[in-house]
């Protein structure tokens, strides 16, 4: 596993002055089920060493304000990666999008148009983005989200 | 040569109707493929859009080994005694998430032990080989000469035929079980075997591609069974002879000269036996007889009946009458007359 935090510098001199340091991480698990010593299956997270069609993968995503003013409209954005099928998400729900990010909602009000003109309910398997909104991120205050996939 | 045939279900048409269940895609992402997660956060500062934050991480998906080998189809094959180069058909498919040569293993199960059709091994073929459908044509021909798999791609299947022979003399009903087994290896499109493969067991290096068996057993091997059957053909001949008519009596004829003698030959294929082609039965007239023309009835039924007329004469003394095809549990019959000198 590969991590690594891009901060960009390019700030425009009238956010510059009041800018806080909000960052953003991302991490990912695989879920495995192994049995323990008793013979009980037990679900562990490991770093995604060993990863191959159809392993669960749970993404965590950690924002933090480390600025010393209020983040508003906070939108995190997540595209989803084309080799994994989304599964659902922990905590907090994002909104989604079925069609590359141009048209947003829950999961259950999004449609998928067929190709015989007719549409049907959008599944997990469709969805193509994930986006988190926050009214304001207070400074110092920090927060993890997480959803899961497949790997195709 | 790449000899693959496309399943049907194609990796999204899965991935649908595998909601809420298990996972079930096929092959799925390519070996070696990098995952990235990209993420990125908007925020305002007092009204003002900032500069985005970004981040991602990323990791290789590992090679997953995982095939089947099935016997294709869900019959023995019938074999006749003496027959060559009879063939049996596995199906070999990788499921794996790369493309994998594969050795190819045959073998004969030991006498008494159960083929594939619940049967009994009761002899071993000859001249047993093992060959891949190099020109994926489904059927074993000349073309047909790679002794392994070669450069089998991901959710792709091939045909691989053991082929043998059968002694002549091999009881009817007699069964020899054979046994295919394959091993993945490294692939690669080169009509070359690949080098072997071993599972990754041990800590994994970052960003390096891992192999993972995943076939049942988690062991690399997979097999299966299928047989032969001998069905021969099971022929028993009668030859009856009746007199039809003498110059003096009416009735209760005698065989005296001038008399006329009517043969029959019953020819009955025992039940279960295969269909017996390519008949024909040879009798010599007897001495002091002479034939009668255009006496010959073919294909007649059991009480030499019926049949065809035809005005087959003896050659050189012998008479030669060709039968129809004879099913198991089925008999016909030809019949010719002479006269008594």
């Amino acid at each position: 596993m590969r991590s690594f935090l891009a901060c960009i510098a390019l700030f425009a001199p009238a956010a510059a002055m009041a800018a806080p340091d909000v960052t953003i991480d991302s991490t990912a698990f695989v879920e495995r089920t192994i049995q323990d010593t008793s013979g009980k299956a037990k679900i562990v997270l490991e770093a995604p060493k060993v990863v191959t069609p159809g392993d669960r993968v749970i993404f965590v995503l950690t924002y933090r304000n480390g600025g010393s003013q209020p983040a508003t409209g906070f939108v995190i954005n997540n595209p989803l990666p084309a080799a994994v099928s989304y599964e659902g998400s922990e905590g907090a729900q994002p909104i989604v999008s079925v069609d590359g990010g141009k048209s947003w909602g829950a999961l259950a009000a999004l449609k998928i148009a067929q190709p015989d003109g007719s549409t049907r309910p959008a599944t997990s398997a469709d969805v193509t983005h994930l986006r988190w909104t926050f009214a304001a991120i207070a400074p110092g205050q920090t927060g993890k989200l997480s959803f899961r996939g497949v790997v195709k | 040569m790449t000899s693959n045939v496309r399943l049907l279900a194609s990796a999204s048409l899965l991935a649908v109707a595998a909601l809420g269940a298990n996972p079930a895609f096929a092959a799925g992402t390519a070996s070696g493929t990098t995952i990235t997660n990209n993420v990125s956060v908007a925020y305002k500062v007092d009204s003002i859009d900032q500069t985005a934050s970004a981040a991602s991480n990323d990791f290789k998906v590992d090679r997953k080994i995982i095939f089947t080998v099935a016997e294709d189809g869900s019959a023995t094959t019938a074999v006749s005694p003496g027959s060559t180069v009879s063939v049996t058909t596995f199906v070999i498919t990788n499921t794996s998430n790369a493309t994998l040569d594969f050795s190819l293993t045959p073998s004969q199960l030991g006498s008494g032990s159960a083929g594939a059709h619940s049967n009994t091994d009761g002899y071993d073929v000859g001249n047993l080989a093992v060959y891949a459908d190099t020109n994926n044509n489904n059927v074993y021909d000349a073309a047909d000469t790679q002794t392994f798999v070669d450069a089998l791609g991901p959710d792709s299947s091939v045909r691989v035929f053991i082929v043998g022979d059968t002694a002549l003399g091999t009881a009817n009903g007699s069964v020899a079980a054979v046994r295919l087994a394959a091993a993945a290896r490294e692939g690669a499109n080169d009509d070359l075997l690949g080098a072997a493969l071993s599972q990754d067991n041990g800590a994994n290096q970052e960003d390096a591609v891992d192999t993972v068996f995943a076939d049942a057993g988690r062991d690399n091997s997979e097999n299966a069974l299928d047989d032969y059957t001998v069905s021969a053909a099971s022929l028993t001949v009668v030859k009856t002879s009746t007199v039809i008519s003498d110059p003096v009596n009416s009735s209760n004829y005698k065989m005296i000269p001038g008399a006329v003698v009517e043969y029959c030959i019953t020819v009955a294929n025992a039940s279960g036996a295969a269909t017996a082609t390519n008949i024909s039965i040879s009798d010599a007239i007897p001495g002091n007889t002479t034939f009668v023309g255009s006496s010959v009835y073919l294909d007649g039924d059991a009480s030499c009946q019926n049949g065809s007329n035809t005005a087959d004469a003896p050659v050189a003394g012998t008479l030669t009458m060709p039968l129809s095809d004879i099913a198991g549990n089925a008999t016909l019959s030809a019949r010719f007359r002479v006269t008594v000198d």
